[in-house]
């Protein structure tokens, strides 16, 4: 309920500010940049699709406003140690790239200004059309909002499909992808497997990718969650365990050494024909899709994440674009130029079309999207997601790499469900305990 | 005529290089051991605070800091015998008279693993070592060896580029060594014995110590630091099984923020490496 009243405030004093400048004339962004031409703003960007696209349109914007973006480009691994250093020192940085599992972090340490107050400060720049109701309310609360305020707006969005390999199913006499990770497991699994080729990959690497796409993946399907009410480990839950025990059975249907399989060797094995199907984040749809990487590209087929006892829940990820507080008022104000436009409805469909994923619903629904097969299943997931698919508060970063550590020694047999679980819980409270949420200093967040 | 040297000029021509490395070298480390006894995380930097020596209690008996460093030791007991059991016998051939070309030939090849930067090395092994497309599976017949994803294989595989790359360092360090033994001694050693061993353990062996003292310290600390190749090559894993004990202090310092315990981590580090470097030379120039 916080969250709408949220964003009905935000409406109501968007639609004031959208009420002003439309009595004072036509908005628009050329007009509305013109104080800060010539501004530099500094951004880090990560070597994936979505960036790519909204690289390709950006000629457009700097022609337009005359002000320059200035792309800093990481691995997703290096994306976050070199924000909090450049927040931290004080550096260059005009805007956050914020995946949703750092918004906690970067909210709370104040590095990001909540997006109100910057159209409260600048409200000649605030576009009268951004018509924030049109995200998709999961998206913008999970990767944009923190403690009931919105610092971000979504711009590289993720959810969790089954990219699966129609022709190879067909020929094993499916036609269609299984509804349930039961079925995925035994009825798919055995079919698919066998002359060193797999029915599934379960990226696994031990990195973000174990904690978010392979241990958290098989958690909330199966009624399972890292935290209870009172945050305290879940993860010796009758339904946590079922959740851990069933990726251990699973892989006998995935190629070996899974635990060093990042988002690049799946998306790859799956492209080659050695795996039928993955579940990974729309936004490598551009990739398996394409000829020139892949080899399947005409069977490839997407749906949405198998069902589990507990529903479909499938992953949820991606980045939000906010203001940085350290940046000047020029700077502040150029960045969030930069980052309505780059959300903005007006874009959607060229970033769209370029590889990008945005997040408006009303680009789902325009027509001529015959083409992007992730689409359906995209919206379905968006519908029905969990915004705590990974805890975002700021002790996230220490205990996602307690979930690494252990999630893989689970998956390489080194210790059971049940000890593995209980290593992360036992940690994972004490960072939880040492943060304050226990003594009542911190409120549970989530 | 011999002339007093003023102090102030002693200081002019001192004075820079050891304010230089204070500045560079000195101030970091105090900066160190004064985070490590903070609690200093950056994203928490509003809670910095004194706290003593607890973060070197918890490193102390945090058991999978000595997984870590347990695993670092193992990889230096395996791979630092096998440098200079290989780099001695290509020092030893290096040595013999004649060939004098193919000699030198042999000493620029020498260069280049050593020339080559550590981060290339580990992305040289993900795509040779390569379960599907690796060029050592295919010279081993086409065989289906995970190498990256299995955890005794990986170790293997951090070992072998190791011993690749400072095998080299090795043998030229073994024989700048050999090439200090005055020829008449070691004619004349040979006239009086057959045996390479004995020409080896009696009559070389002693020229070799220093350099060896020189390899054991600096392959000691270069094996405690290693850090690059690891990271490009399985960042560690799988599992922990390739997390040595620099990958460790690089992955709470900077994934987890935790710079106090970092710190912590990283100054026992330090004082493990000069007990070890003490240890060296005490022992082997006794030896001598």
């Amino acid at each position: 309920m916080k969250i709408l009243r949220n964003i009905s405030y935000l409406t109501i004093l968007l639609s004031f500010f959208g009420t002003i400048a439309f009595a004072s004339g036509h908005w628009s962004l050329k007009e509305a940049a013109k104080p800060y031409e010539g501004t530099t703003v500094d951004v880090v960007f990560l070597l994936r699709p979505g960036y790519e696209a909204i690289e390709a349109m950006l000629p457009a914007f700097e022609e337009e406003t005359g002000i320059s973006i200035n792309i800093i480009k990481h691995p997703y691994e290096n994306a976050l140690g070199e924000q909090v250093r450049d927040f931290v020192a004080g550096g260059d940085l005009d805007i956050a790239l914020i995946d949703l599992v750092w918004i906690g972090n970067f909210a709370e340490n104040e590095w990001i200004v909540p997006l109100a107050d910057v159209q409260a400060k600048f409200p000649d720049i605030v576009d009268p059309d951004l018509d924030i109701d049109d995200f998709f309310p999961l998206v913008l609360n999970a990767f944009g909002g923190w403690n009931d305020i919105v610092y971000g707006l979504p711009f590289d969005n993720y959810s969790g499909l089954l990219f699966y390999n129609r022709c190879w199913l067909e020929e094993a006499g499916f036609g269609a992808p299984p509804e349930t990770w039961g079925d995925l497991k035994d009825i798919y699994g055995p079919a698919l497997t066998g002359d060193g080729k797999y029915a599934f990959a379960l990226q696994s690497k031990r990195n973000e990718t174990q904690s978010a796409d392979s241990f958290a993946r098989m958690l909330w399907p199966f009624g399972g969650s890292f935290l209870d009410a009172d945050f305290k480990s879940n993860l010796n839950s009758a339904e946590s365990q079922t959740g851990l025990k069933f990726r251990q059975d699973l892989m006998q249907y995935m190629p070996d050494g899974i635990v060093a399989y990042d988002h690049a060797e799946t998306v790859n094995a799956f492209s080659q024909g050695d795996v039928a199907m993955i579940t990974e984040w729309s936004a490598f749809y551009s990739t398996v899709v394409s000829p020139d990487t892949s080899k399947v590209a005409d069977c490839v087929e997407i749906a949405p994440e198998p069902k589990g006892p507990a529903g479909r829940k499938p992953a949820l990820g991606g980045f939000s674009l906010a203001v940085a507080s350290q940046a000047d008022e020029a700077e502040q104000a150029a960045a969030y130029l930069f980052i309505q436009w780059a959300t903005s409805k007006a874009n959607a469909r060229e970033y769209l079309e370029r590889g990008g994923v945005p997040a408006r619903q009303s680009v789902y629904m325009q027509d001529g999207l015959e083409n992007f097969k992730f689409v359906p299943a995209l919206v379905e997931s968006w519908q029905d997601g969990v915004p705590e698919f990974r805890p975002r508060f700021a002790e996230w970063p220490e205990i996602t790499e307690i979930v690494q550590e252990w999630g893989t020694k689970i998956m390489l047999g080194e210790v059971t469900t049940e000890e593995g679980a209980q290593e992360i819980g036992t940690r994972m409270e004490d960072v939880l305990e040492a943060a304050g949420y226990y003594s009542g200093d911190k409120p549970l967040a989530q | 005529m011999h002339r007093q040297v003023s102090r102030r000029t002693i200081f002019a021509f001192i004075g820079p290089a050891v304010i230089g490395l204070s500045l560079v070298g000195i101030a970091p480390l105090l900066y160190a051991v004064w985070t490590s006894l903070h609690f200093y995380n950056l994203t928490k930097l509003k809670r910095v605070e004194f706290i003593g020596l607890e973060n070197y209690w918890k490193v102390l008996t945090d058991e999978v800091f000595w997984q870590a460093m347990g695993r670092t030791f193992f990889l230096l007991g395996t791979a630092l015998p096998l440098q200079i059991a290989l780099g001695l016998i290509i020092a030893l051939v290096l040595h013999q008279p004649g060939l004098t070309l193919l000699k030198t030939l042999g000493r620029l090849s020498l260069v280049l693993p050593m020339a080559t930067t550590y981060a290339v090395v580990g992305l040289l092994g993900q795509v040779m070592f390569n379960q599907k497309f690796g060029v050592v599976n295919q010279l081993l017949g086409g065989a289906n060896i995970n190498w990256i994803g299995d955890p005794n294989n990986a170790f293997f595989m951090i070992i072998f580029w190791d011993v690749w790359q400072w095998t080299p360092f090795v043998a030229l360090v073994l024989l700048a060594g050999l090439t200090m033994v005055p020829v008449e001694i070691e004619e004349a050693a040979r006239l009086e014995t057959k045996s390479n061993w004995v020409l080896l353990r009696f009559v070389q062996l002693p020229f070799l110590v220093p350099g060896l003292v020189a390899v054991l310290i600096l392959r000691t600390a270069d094996t405690l630091k290693l850090f690059d190749m690891v990271f490009t090559l399985t960042r560690g894993g799988p599992g922990s099984s390739t997390e040595f004990i620099s990958l460790m202090i690089q992955r709470v310092g900077f994934r987890g923020f935790d710079q106090g315990l970092a710190s912590a981590q990283a100054v026992i580090l330090l004082i493990i490496t000069i007990v070890l470097a003490q240890l060296y030379i005490r022992v082997f120039y006794k030896e001598v």
